[in-house]
């Protein structure tokens, strides 16, 4: 072999090598994690994943604006936002565990709760908490809401932005079908007339939003639970096949049946509810701040108490997010806990509740001229709702790893069909408790 | 000799190499280790535990994933006419008349495939609304409906299907319209001259041409199908009513990314490869048969 040919050999190879290189340094690169970094020039970045953030609508600005109040007080922390769609919460966290770029807070619906407590690294809020600071935390905070919320005789998850199931309608259709909008109907059968005197003045009588696109199951169990019956008892035993659930959802049925109800999913109803056509709506008083601006200048939206089984008091259970910490790094917990203090602080329900349209869970600021005295002096729609919140009835959870996949089948299998297209009741609970109880290992 | 062969051989592996190790790292390395995954019992954190077979027995135990399968079927034959003789006829048509016309319908009917997936599906959300949507109000006027598409179990899947159909027609007509720009003019020439009316020429001589790219399209629709609807599925109906709209992507999507039921995920993975893999094996050994007689 010449020296020229020898050269060019040597190049080659070379060049064959550099290409290898490159293509293993690139794969490395991809594969690598790029979580942030827990203190940069004394500043503590802290990543924050919120399905409010980001939204095109009044939630996402208010969330904006707390980030924004909280940077500007807290000048060494950094909050680095992330949105995601509610359903995805879960999805997003495990993947970027497992990828190892986790967050360091997140919110999590209360229906995904049983799983995040599971499946992600979580460290309860209250171990995090200075033992002072929590106490000073806790005292003005809503009782029966941290009560409810516990975990293993603790506060996993900080109650943040809460709601509870209410009824909302249409003054101009209530009057257009001789109904009196002072007087709103506050038990079922009334609801069920009211809803069938609006239908025979052309308009959709009532929805409820029981078989909602998050397949969260409080309305379910608000249901449920205000006829005296479960989803599961204290044991963990499943129990929606039970007469008082069935009969909860049966209820459902024949509204449906009766064409009270239109058998549509929840973004057709709240399209119609919004465009004027819908009299009455069943759902979480977090969406109030999107119906008043849909509704502005064409009809006024009231709101009132989730309605009864009877004589029976109703007992609606919550919605909404708590606040976890998944960072174990302690600066950056500690950080987590100062960004926590101000999100549930009496200057951030005041945004959560005017702004993201959630339920203040400090009870003073209600009256304290300071925050929202004002708002509810003018606007009373969100007390009924706030009186309820007393008495609330704890989300109940499914047990086991398998919890999630029998809410899903609890709100896809049993309660769409019934509610949406009145299904038999006794027969769907029957049969879809079975497939749960086989998921849970009963 | 033997020196140099050997010399080519190595610079040449050397040369694949970069994509050996992109193939192993994102193809072949995944492959196996969802073949693995679907026999563990792993939910992505702690120890993942040997399940043998257990995953692929639960798979079929429960109803949801032989019903998504079949729903699969019959997803691809609503999806299939769409993808050959509706794009098909159309680029025909616009074939005939070329000039400017022509291109602006040819432009038309591609802008569908550019738009965002999501944004829309969710403008097909508004216009099917069954309480005020642009479709059944337009029906009111003429006496019929509504009609609840999306949440009635007979309407849903069909109504999936017209949907993921719309950027299925455009991207194939495009298809047929580059095939068409191939075809060899002396037969149409030779049709002409024998007398044969334009009909005729289109049956017989243009249609038979356009064959080979008609299996591709097939092929392409019947592995594709589901994955083209995942979008429309999960803004739309997240599988309901009745698990109707549910195919085999999006309960491979829901084991897996919904549950981290991996294991799960995995052998439903697995089976659809076998599935989809079989006809392939199948055919490549026809194929080799044919080739064998023949020789």
């Amino acid at each position: 072999m010449t020296s020229i040919a020898k050269k060019r050999t040597r190049i080659r190879r070379l060049s064959l090598l550099a290409a290898l290189v490159a293509v293993v340094t690139l794969t490395a690169a991809g594969c690598g994690t790029s979580g942030t970094d827990a203190a940069s020039s004394g500043t503590i970045t802290l990543s924050f994943l919120s399905y409010n953030y980001g939204t095109a609508d009044l939630g996402g600005q208010g969330t904006q604006q707390l980030i924004d109040e909280f940077e500007a007080a807290n000048p060494a922390i950094k909050i680095e936002p992330q949105g995601v769609a509610v359903a995805d919460v879960l999805t997003k966290l495990r993947s970027s565990a497992l990828g190892g770029n986790g967050f360091d807070v997140a919110q999590v619906g209360w229906s995904k709760m049983a799983v995040a407590y599971q499946s992600l690294p979580i460290t309860p809020v209250q171990k995090i908490a200075p033992a002072q600071d929590w106490q000073d935390t806790a005292a003005g905070f809503n009782q029966a809401v941290l009560k409810a919320t516990q975990h293993d005789g603790m506060t996993v998850a900080m109650p943040y932005t809460m709601s509870i199931p209410t009824l909302f309608y249409n003054a101009n259709l209530f009057r257009a079908a001789g109904l009196d909008p002072a007087d709103p109907p506050a038990t079922m059968d009334q609801v069920r007339a009211d809803a069938l005197a609006i239908v025979q003045h052309g308009a959709q009588g009532v929805y409820f939003d029981v078989a909602n696109a998050s397949k969260s199951d409080f309305l379910t169990q608000s249901l449920v639970d205000s006829n005296g019956g479960s989803v599961v008892d204290a044991d963990g035993k499943v129990t929606l096949d039970q007469p008082p659930a069935v009969q909860a959802l049966q209820t459902m049925a024949d509204l449906t049946r009766s064409a009270a109800q239109p058998g549509v999913k929840e973004a057709d109803a709240l399209a119609a509810f919004k465009a004027g056509k819908l009299g009455m709506l069943v759902t979480s008083t977090a969406v109030l701040t999107g119906l008043d601006s849909a509704a502005a200048g064409k009809f006024p939206v009231l709101a009132t108490g989730f309605p009864s089984f009877g004589d029976k008091a109703p007992r609606p259970t919550y919605s909404g997010a708590g606040l976890v910490v998944l960072s174990k790094d302690t600066a950056k917990q500690q950080a987590a806990w100062k960004f926590i203090q101000f999100l549930t602080s009496a200057q951030a329900f005041t945004t959560i509740t005017t702004k993201i349209g959630y339920l203040p869970l400090r009870p003073s600021v209600v009256t304290d001229p300071r925050y929202l005295k004002t708002y509810f002096d003018s606007d009373k729609r969100l007390l009924p709702a706030l009186h309820q919140l007393d008495t609330l009835t704890p989300y109940t959870f499914f047990s086991g790893p398998k919890a999630d996949q029998a809410v899903q089948a609890l709100q896809d299998q049993a309660v769409a069909p019934i509610a949406l297209q009145g299904a038999d009741a006794q027969q769907t609970l029957h049969a879809v408790a079975g497939t749960i109880r086989g998921l849970l290992g009963q | 000799m033997t020196n140099r062969f050997a010399r080519r051989r190595s610079g040449a592996l050397g040369y694949l190499t970069p994509l050996l190790v992109v193939l192993a790292v994102w193809v072949y390395g995944p492959l196996v280790f969802t073949v693995v995954l679907s026999v563990l019992d792993w939910d992505g954190s702690g120890t993942p535990t040997f399940a043998g077979m257990d995953n692929f027995a639960e798979l079929f135990a429960r109803p949801e994933f032989p019903a998504a399968l079949l729903h699969t079927v019959v997803l691809v034959a609503c999806v299939l006419p769409f993808a050959t003789v509706v794009p098909m006829s159309l680029a025909i048509m616009l074939w005939k008349q070329p000039g400017r016309a022509s291109s602006v319908y040819r432009a038309l009917l591609f802008l569908p495939v550019v738009l965002a997936p999501v944004a829309t599906a969710l403008a097909w959300q508004f216009v099917l609304n069954p309480l005020g949507g642009v479709l059944d109000e337009t029906l009111g006027l003429l006496g019929l409906g509504p009609v609840d598409w999306l949440g009635d179990p007979a309407t849903a899947l069909p109504t999936i299907a017209v949907i993921t159909a719309e950027k299925v027609i455009g991207l194939n007509v495009l298809l047929y319209g580059a095939a068409l720009d191939g075809i060899d003019r002396q037969s149409l020439a030779a049709a002409s001259l024998d007398g044969a009316t334009e009909w005729q020429t289109t049956r017989h001589v243009v249609v038979p041409q356009l064959w080979p790219i008609t299996g591709l399209l097939v092929g392409l629709c019947v592995v594709l199908a589901g994955q083209w609807a995942f979008t429309n599925v999960a803004v739309l109906t997240q599988g309901a009513p009745n698990g109707t709209t549910d195919n085999v992507y999006y309960r491979l999507y829901t084991y897996g990314f919904t549950f981290f039921d991996n294991g799960l995920a995995s052998a439903a993975a697995v089976v659809l490869i076998v599935l989809l893999g079989l006809p392939l094996a199948i055919r490549a050994l026809l194929r080799r048969r044919a080739g064998t007689v023949v020789s």
